[in-house]
Parts: structure tokens; sequence; C-alpha cells
């Protein structure tokens, strides 16, 4: 009965390596009785002793199952209590991290004066690097969650009714709209006003403006207030028209356009007048802040566009 | 027609808890894993040994079951008894057990 015992001790060893150290001599004890009890079992009903081994184990199931029981263990890597909260945070990680990643790689490459494909290879290479680093970190976090927590957990907070998304109620979409509009005013008119009206003046008394005279040279200003209106434009549209893809879609370009446009602007230093900057006297670190201070702005602008297209697409 | 998949699903649903409580009446007097197995056969309480053993093991932890080694046979064997803790949570199960009994005989009309 060499090689059936070979296999009773195969099956106990493959079932006691995956458990406790401290928990081994006993259960070990035990099932080697139990097994040996069914065998018993079955030869006194007449069964071949190699026959009457292989049919007990078979009976007994996959020895990790077996172990797992014994153990209490998972077999599940993350189980119901906390497979919601970890798809909420994925996906709002997912919904935020890779779209900034992708746009600060982009920005970075394109500044270098990286020629399109590489700079896009670059982009989602870099998004879809995020994306991964970030769906196998958390999940590995919530599967030790599960493996360490307290036995039979409940819920970390109670969820309640005030949780439901809300819709956005279309008065404060409508404040919403009105803020756009006054900053659209403001800011286009800012922005036609500066080479005319200023603080500084030249030698012959002509004003120089805050902006940069680059940016009416090339037209660069007309195209981005261009884009600004667009952007004002598909406000209406969505506020008065119905939601549709076609309309969100190319609602959210014009919005990432005027948004990447800024971000260009400022980080080539392209937005201030080095000569008002002089004439006014301010230090050198001030336009800096104010290049960064736009730079940060439209990312933030970025995101908010990119993780409110996903929700409410979502949300359909 | 039900699909047999679809009923054993079902089947075990519901089944699922019996297993204690029958292991927490039966082991009123002490037994061992194997010989319980067989005997909730037996009895109706069909239940494999992969999930027998680890169950035993469970209660014991909670306290519901205590153990000791018997070394008198040739074969060494643990015999589990249901604790006092263990009986009382038997009687609370049963009386649970009843009621649903009860409930089910309402709504099947047979008062």
């Amino acid at each position: 009965m060499t090689t059936a015992s070979t296999l009773t001790d195969r099956y106990v060893e493959a079932a006691l390596h995956r458990l406790p150290e401290r928990q081994r001599p006993d259960i070990e004890k035990e099932l080697r009785a139990s097994i040996a009890d069914a065998v018993d079992d079955r030869l006194d009903a007449g069964s071949d002793p190699a026959e009457a081994e292989l049919a007990v184990l078979t009976e007994l199931g996959d020895p990790a199952r077996l172990a797992a029981g014994y153990a209490d263990r998972p077999l599940q890597l993350i189980g119901p209590a906390l497979y919601l909260d970890y798809t909420r945070l994925l996906t709002a990680l997912l919904a935020t991290v890779v779209p900034a990643v992708a746009a600060a790689v982009g920005l970075v490459r394109t500044l270098q004066g990286g020629t399109a494909l590489p700079v896009i290879g670059d982009t989602v290479g870099a998004a879809f690097t995020a994306a991964v680093h970030l769906a196998f970190w958390t999940t590995l976090v919530f599967a030790i969650i599960e493996r360490t927590s307290a036995p039979r957990r409940t819920p970390i907070r109670p969820w309640t009714p005030a949780a439901l998304p809300e819709p956005p109620s279309r008065r404060a979409r409508y404040g919403e709209l009105v803020t756009e509009t006054v900053l659209f005013v403001l800011i286009t008119t800012f922005v036609l006003l500066s080479p005319v009206v200023s603080t500084e003046t030249d030698a012959h008394g002509e004003p120089i403006g805050v902006l940069s005279p680059w940016l009416w040279e090339t037209g660069v200003v007309y195209l981005f207030l261009a884009l600004v209106v667009a952007t004002l434009a598909f406000s209406f549209v969505r506020y008065y028209a119905r939601w549709s893809v076609p309309v969100a879609v190319t609602g959210s370009i014009a919005d990432l356009a005027a948004a990447i446009m800024l971000i260009w602007l400022a980080a080539t230093h392209r937005v201030l007048n080095p000569a008002f900057v002089q004439a006014a006297g301010w230090p050198s670190s001030v336009p800096q802040w104010i290049d960064t201070g736009l730079v940060v702005l439209s990312v933030g602008t970025l995101i908010h566009i990119v993780t409110q297209g996903i929700s409410r697409a979502l949300r359909r | 027609m039900l699909s047999d998949e679809l009923l054993s699903v079902h089947l075990q649903e519901l089944r699922r808890g019996t297993v204690v409580l029958a292991c927490l009446l039966i082991l009123r007097q002490p037994n061992y894993g194997y010989a319980l197995l067989d005997l909730l056969d037996q009895r109706g309480f069909a239940v494999d040994a992969n999930t027998l053993y680890p169950l035993l093991r469970r209660l014991e932890k909670q306290g519901l079951l205590t153990s000791d080694w018997n070394t008198e046979e040739s074969r060494p064997r643990k015999f589990y008894r249901t604790s006092d803790d263990g009986v009382a949570l038997a009687d609370t199960l049963s009386r649970d057990w009843d009621e649903l009994h009860t409930a089910f005989r309402t709504l099947k009309g047979e008062s």
C-alpha cells in the first residue's frame, strides 16, 4: 500500500502547507484520521485499497479549497463588503489621474519640441502606464484589506440616501452659465483693451500693453478668443438644447483646446509683455508665478472637463 | 421546467445554516468528524466532508463546540461536543426554525 499512502501524504501535505504553522499538527492528525476512517469504511464495503483511497481523496476535493476552509480564508480577491468602495475609488482615480498625467506628459513633450507622432505615442504610453499602476496598486491594497481586516466587518460608513448623486439643478446650472458669461465678457474686454489701456507708458507716452505684443503680431490672440467664444456658445447650447453626444464632445473639445492653448502660451512665457514687466518694475519672479498660476488653473480646468464629461456620459 | 443547476443553487441556499444547527444538536453526544459525517447523512443532512471538517473547527473557535483528543483507541480521534453556548444557540435556532415552519404553513393556507 506504499503508493496509496503516498497519495494521502501528498494530499495532507498540500492542504497543510497553506495553513498557519501552529494549526498544522492538530489539523494533520484529525485530517489523517478522517481520511483513514473513510478509507476503512470503503474497504469494509469490499473496495480495493487503492481505489478506496482515490475515491476518498477525490470526494474531499481540492486541498487548497479545504485549507481555505480551515483557515477561514476568503476564496475571492475582493469580497462584497469592499467591492463597491474598491470600484468607486478606482473609477475616481482613473478618471482624474490618467487625464492629468496624459495632459502633463503631452504638454512637456510638446514644449520640448517633439513632433506630433512621438508626442502622441508618449502621451498614450504614459496614460496607459498610469492606468495600469493605479489599477494594480488599488487592487493590491484592497486584496490586503480583505485578508487582514477584522473578521466579517460591517461597512465603514453606512450608506444613506444622502449619498445619491444629485442631478445638477437647472437653477444651479443657470448660475454657472451666468458666471461663465460674466467672466467671458471681463476677460475679452481685458484682452482687447490691454494694448491701448495700460498703467505704464513708454518714452513717447504710448501705452505699454500688459499682454505680449507677439499675440497680436501672430494673430494668436484672435484664435484664443475665438475658442473662448466657442466655449461659451457651447455652454449655451448645452443649457438650452438637449444633451447629446455630438454636442457634448464638440463642446468639450472647444473647452480642451482653449485650456491647452492657455497652458502652451503660459508655459512658453508668451502671455505677458516683457516691456510692461520692466516698466512696472516687477521682480522677475512675478511673471514666473503668473505663468505657473495660469498653467495650474488650466490643468485644473482640463481635469474638470474630462471628469465631468465621463461622469455625465456614465449617468446616461 | 426547472433546470437541475437552478434547483441545486436554491436548495443549497435554503439549506445553508441548517447543518450548523444539526451539528449542534447531534454533538450534544460527543462525536468525531467522520462518524458525524455519516450520522448527518443518515439523518437526512447531506453535507460534504470538505465543508463539515472546517465548519467544526470554526464552531470550536467560536466557542460553540469543545473538543478532546481520544487516544484510547488505536486511531486517535478528535471528539467534538456542544458547549453550553452551543446548546443555547441551538435552542434559539430551533425556535427560529419552528417559527419559520409555522409561518410557511400559514403562507400555504394550512393554518
